[in-house]
């Protein structure tokens, strides 16, 4: 299949993953278009008989990795300014009216795992990817990828719940 | 079954319980049907977790923005090619080469089933006149690196071919080098049991035809067709073919 074609199919899939990691659209386009340059470079350790899909989200995820921690490494060098207004963790999150926002919840919620929680997260929720394609997707063993799911489904059942009764 | 715990609700929230009475066991039992129910209400809240709406043709559109990179880095391989190609003293020096090897392999492979073992013991005397001492060569290792070398070339041709506008004869004259020694290739891969190596084989042929026969009469507009059909699909596939020849793990 010729690589535009693989681009036309995959781009908004890409997308979607991508702005679910950074929860930033420019971001996520940015990732995307470099993800997909980076599968162009990178076509030999493309295993034919394994998902094309799956290969696209592990260089995905690792984009957008790559892109949180450089987030967070400018952030801290920000805060260690004393020139500028630092922000408490914790606090980063979207304005909320008095009403309850369940999408900016459930956004607050995700973002407020670890990066490496909400991958394997995203990847069983929305990509419907088995433990075992996740667990290869992030270079982990599937067991340590069981318990990183269920640790996020934890922390995400916590956030969440007070929504559910109301 | 010991106790059901919550990580055992979540695999089967998720499909991935390995136990097949769990399903049975939640449904009969009120207890761990309010506790599956809860925890289905709170994971399925997720979904609220909607991204921004895309176009129908935002595919298209990252395709416009990384496209003209993808040419640069084609366009930085064709001057390495050119700069490669005119290194070559003698016009039919990919001729001999792939002949050469592919003469090689075939025999080697021939060799090699008829005696009834994998490896070649006899010296064999290729094209090039060179004598070459084979004694131990694996069939098998012999024509996956001919082949490879092949691809190469084909590639290192091609992609000069898809990031030039100008028709030139000796790329007719790589192109018919490269047809014969695609089919004997594509022959020695089927005969090997290589069956996706030779259809992919097989797949290239028509291209190396219409290169070698066509091109230098064609209207630009075939031209231009045969280079967007290089682009679009053949590279990557000659690219992916290639690496894979490296990986003797993986099966072609």
């Amino acid at each position: 299949m010729a690589f535009r074609e693989l681009v036309l199919e995959h781009s908004h899939a890409m997308f979607r993953l991508a702005w679910r990691l950074t929860s930033d659209e420019r971001a996520a386009e940015d990732i995307v278009q470099e993800a997909f340059l980076k599968a162009w470079r990178k076509l030999g350790n493309f295993r034919m008989e394994s998902s094309f899909k799956s290969w696209l989200h592990r260089i995905t995820v690792n984009t957008a990795m790559d892109y949180l921690r450089k987030q967070a490494r400018r952030k801290q060098f920000e805060t260690e300014e004393p020139e500028f207004e630092s922000v408490p963790m914790g606090t980063v999150t979207p304005a909320i009216d008095a009403q309850i926002d369940i999408r900016a919840q459930t956004e607050a919620a995700m973002m407020n795992l670890s990066e490496t929680e909400r991958s394997a997260l995203l990847l069983k929720h929305f990509e419907g990817h088995s433990i075992k394609e996740i667990a290869q997707i992030m270079e982990m063993t599937t067991g340590a990828c069981k318990q990183t799911i269920f640790r996020a489904v934890k922390k995400m059942r916590i956030a969440l719940r007070p929504l559910v009764t109301t | 079954m010991s106790k059901i715990t919550d990580d055992d609700l979540t695999l089967l929230f998720y499909g991935e319980h390995d136990e097949p009475a769990l399903a049975a066991m939640v449904a009969e039992s009120a207890e761990l049907s309010a506790r599956f129910d809860s925890l289905s209400a709170e994971l399925r809240l997720a979904d609220n977790f909607v991204p921004p709406h895309r176009e129908d043709d935002y595919g298209a559109d990252v395709w416009r923005q990384i496209s003209p990179r993808l040419d640069l880095e084609h366009l930085e391989s064709a001057n390495r090619i050119k700069t490669w190609l005119a290194t070559f003293s003698q016009p039919r020096f990919s001729l001999a080469g792939a002949l050469s090897f592919a003469l090689v392999a075939v025999l080697a492979f021939t060799l090699g089933r008829n005696g009834g073992q994998d490896s070649i013991t006899e010296p064999l005397n290729p094209v090039n006149g060179t004598a070459i001492a084979l004694a131990d060569i694996d069939s098998n290792r012999l024509l996956t690196h001919s082949v490879s070398g092949h691809l190469e070339q084909v590639n290192l041709v091609l992609t000069q071919f898809a990031n030039t506008t100008e028709t030139s004869p000796s790329e007719a004259e790589y192109a018919t080098d490269m047809l014969v020694a695609n089919r004997l290739y594509r022959q020695a891969a089927a005969s090997q049991g290589k069956h996706k190596l030779a259809a992919f084989l097989a797949d290239l042929e028509p291209l190396l035809i219409e290169l070698a026969y066509q091109a230098q009469s064609g209207s630009a507009a075939t031209r231009e067709r045969m280079q967007q059909e290089v682009r679009n699909g053949l590279l990557f596939r000659l690219r992916v073919m290639n690496k894979q020849l490296d990986k003797p793990q993986i099966s072609v």
